[in-house]
């Protein structure tokens, strides 16, 4: 490293490139350790170990430190007991090792009334509700986008309204959805369909767009068709850039999930969120909170590793841990079985010359 | 680069470009005999933009080229010699006057024309042997099988063979332009164009591109029309060289280039050559407009410090 990272736009090396990912999460949660572990960091309550001759305080309970002062100040005044307690942080903010525990525990906690659903359950739901929502949306998203792109009438004719629409807050459209679909998942999805739709054909129309026009020129001189131009020259072009704008759009249709699920009979990881916050567990709050959190960072990191395999030309393309995973299931050594035998380099273009 | 040679030139004899060797003489009696491959007569060429005159990028130009022939285009920038290949190519269309390849009109491009462009237009999704085989594939007269082997041929051709799996970004400059060629000459087209295809390598990649063009079209039927804003290439490379005015781009000479075939690089300092290469230089750098060169003379160091 020696202080290269200090660049603009320089290179990191795979060693350093691992630290930093590391350091991005151990930040935040070094944060975390240090609010909910360091009594004099925070600790705005106070955790009520014996109420002592208190008329009002009881064992275990939450008390504002302020008040339990006075309450003491009060106690000392009339000679009593007064109460012991420990600097505590409120309930909506539990510590690491309580949520850790939570994440365990909530797979195999039974849920406390038996209409609930399980967390498995729950976020199961929540993900075909995002699948089902992303993948309707995509089907027409995704060819309308590059149609809008390729040919400025249609995408004249087409993108204004939908640049008037996107503006309008998916959520808008609950009351409508549940009126038209009835209250199960049909509207939750319809709420994802609207929320990404309206992006995505915006996106995939720039993102088609931006194809350099001399491979358009180059294939026409070679007797490319139309129909060639657009099967032979623009999707195989923008494909790795719509790959690329797929993943972030999947992101975004995460964040209409909560809201799509407050539609109707409320359900997925939503209705479990909010259930255990009416219990007051906020460990299993949190805990849902960052199982979302991972879902989303392991299917995109699935999704790269996957788009390295599906695209070789591109110039990040390289070897993967799920493409080699994939090879070792395979029983193959290799990754790529139509690597290039000499990789283009300065020798191997003396070794052409010669 | 130019004032080098010029330099170098002028205790030389310069004789005149016009003069022909014999056996030049001869050849150009015969490649005059030869068809017509691209008749181009009166083609001119406006680009009009809303609120403001149009600007003449060609101007009445006419010119034939006959088969096998190799034609340079020269000129300063905004000669519109760039302009010329992309009509011929069918990329633009002409505001006035005809192109006819083999007598017939040209209309929109085709696959009888191919084309090598200053900026690489590899298909970076294809591997180099795919690229080869895109035009015979869309083309649709052929088999994957016997693409793939018509495309290795040309692959070989142009000294690529052992490349042939590697993708476009995996290339240099050089090899990536040899693929365009490749891919271009697969066609089996009538003509090729070349949009300074050599503009954006060093000037050692360059000389080793041209030598290998040289010994590529002299084993392929092929007439080249070849943009270039560099003399002494157009020099090497052409039988004719198209010299242009700019604004308005006109045509101001068709010079027949009198070094004798086949070209090699001792000839760069022969009589020919200089001849040559020093009336491009008049026609496109005029001593009068040297003036211009001159910047305003400030002088930010000590007296006495000068560098020359």
């Amino acid at each position: 490293m020696r202080g290269s990272w200090t660049r603009p736009l320089a290179g990191l090396s795979p060693r350093a490139s691992a630290r930093f990912w590391a350091a991005s999460f151990l930040g935040p949660l070094g944060l975390w350790c240090a609010v909910s572990y360091l009594p004099f960091l925070w600790h705005p309550m106070m955790r009520v170990t014996d109420p002592g001759d208190s008329a009002w305080m009881t064992t275990g309970e939450l008390v504002d430190r302020a008040a339990f002062a006075t309450e003491n100040a009060e106690v000392a005044g009339r000679h009593g007991r007064i109460a012991a307690g420990r600097p505590a942080n409120p309930v909506f903010l539990p510590a690491p090792h309580e949520v850790a525990r939570a994440l365990v525990t909530g797979f195999t906690t039974p849920p406390a009334r038996p209409e609930e659903p399980w967390l498995h359950q729950a976020l199961w739901h929540s993900i075909q509700v995002i699948f089902w929502g992303f993948l309707l949306s995509s089907l027409v998203g995704v060819p309308l986008g590059i149609l809008c792109g390729a040919l400025p009438a249609m995408g004249r004719l087409t993108e204004p309204f939908i640049e008037f629409f996107r503006y309008l807050p998916a959520p808008a459209f609950g009351a409508l959805a549940v009126a038209v679909l009835g209250i199960e998942d049909a509207p939750k999805v319809s709420i994802i369909f609207i929320g990404t739709f309206f992006q995505q054909v915006l996106i995939v129309a720039n993102t088609t767009r931006r194809i350099d026009p001399a491979l358009l020129e180059a294939a026409e001189t070679l007797g490319a068709s139309r129909r060639a131009l657009v099967t032979k020259v623009v999707l195989p072009g923008i494909i790795t850039d719509v790959y690329t704008d797929m993943r972030v759009l999947l992101g975004w249709a995460w964040t209409y999930l909560i809201v799509a699920e407050l539609i109707g009979v409320s359900s997925g990881i939503t209705y479990f969120i909010n259930q255990q916050g009416k219990y007051r567990a906020y460990d299993r709050v949190f805990a849902s909170i960052i199982l979302i959190g991972l879902i989303g960072l392991l299917t995109d990191l699935v999704l790269a590793s996957l788009g390295r395999q599906l695209f070789p030309w591109m110039k990040t393309a390289k070897e993967g841990w799920f493409s080699r995973t994939i090879a070792k299931v395979r029983g193959r050594g290799r990754g790529r079985p139509d690597a290039p035998v000499v990789p283009g380099s300065e020798t191997a273009e003396e070794a052409a010359r010669a | 680069m130019s004032t080098e040679v010029t330099s170098m030139a002028a205790p030389l004899v310069v004789p005149s470009y016009l003069e022909q060797a014999p056996e030049v003489a001869a050849r150009f009696s015969r490649l005059k005999q030869r068809p017509v491959i691209l008749e181009v007569r009166d083609l001119s060429k406006s680009f009009t933009s809303p609120g403001r005159p149009p600007t003449v990028a060609l101007d009445r130009i006419s010119f034939q080229a006959h088969r096998r022939e190799l034609v340079c285009v020269i000129g300063p920038s905004g000669c519109g010699k760039s302009t010329l290949a992309r009509l011929v190519a069918g990329l633009e269309e002409p505001s006035g006057g005809e192109m006819l390849l083999d007598g017939k009109p040209i209309r929109g491009p085709g696959s009888d024309r191919g084309m090598v462009f200053q900026s690489y237009t590899l298909f970076p999704w294809l591997t180099v042997l795919k690229n080869v085989m895109f035009g015979l594939e869309v083309g649709g007269q052929m088999s994957h099988a016997e693409a793939e082997s018509e495309a290795r041929t040309w692959l070989e051709m142009v000294g690529l063979t052992k490349f042939a799996t590697a993708y476009p970004h995996q290339l240099s400059g050089g090899m990536k332009q040899r693929a365009a060629i490749a891919r271009a000459l697969a066609n089996r087209p009538r003509m090729l164009l070349m949009d300074e295809p050599f503009g954006a390598l060093d000037a050692q990649t360059r000389c080793q591109m041209q030598s290998y063009l040289l010994q590529i079209w002299r084993q392929v039927d092929i007439t080249i029309l070849f943009i270039t804003h560099d003399l002494d290439e157009a020099v090497y490379l052409a039988d004719r060289i198209l010299i242009l005015d700019a604004h308005p781009g006109r045509l101001r000479e068709l010079m027949e280039v009198a070094v004798p075939r086949p070209r090699s690089a001792d000839q760069f300092l022969s009589p020919a050559f200089v001849a040559a290469r020093h009336h491009l230089e008049e026609l496109i750098h005029p001593r009068a407009n040297q003036a211009a060169d001159k910047l305003p003379a400030f002088r930010m160091t000590v007296v006495g410090d000068e560098v020359e």
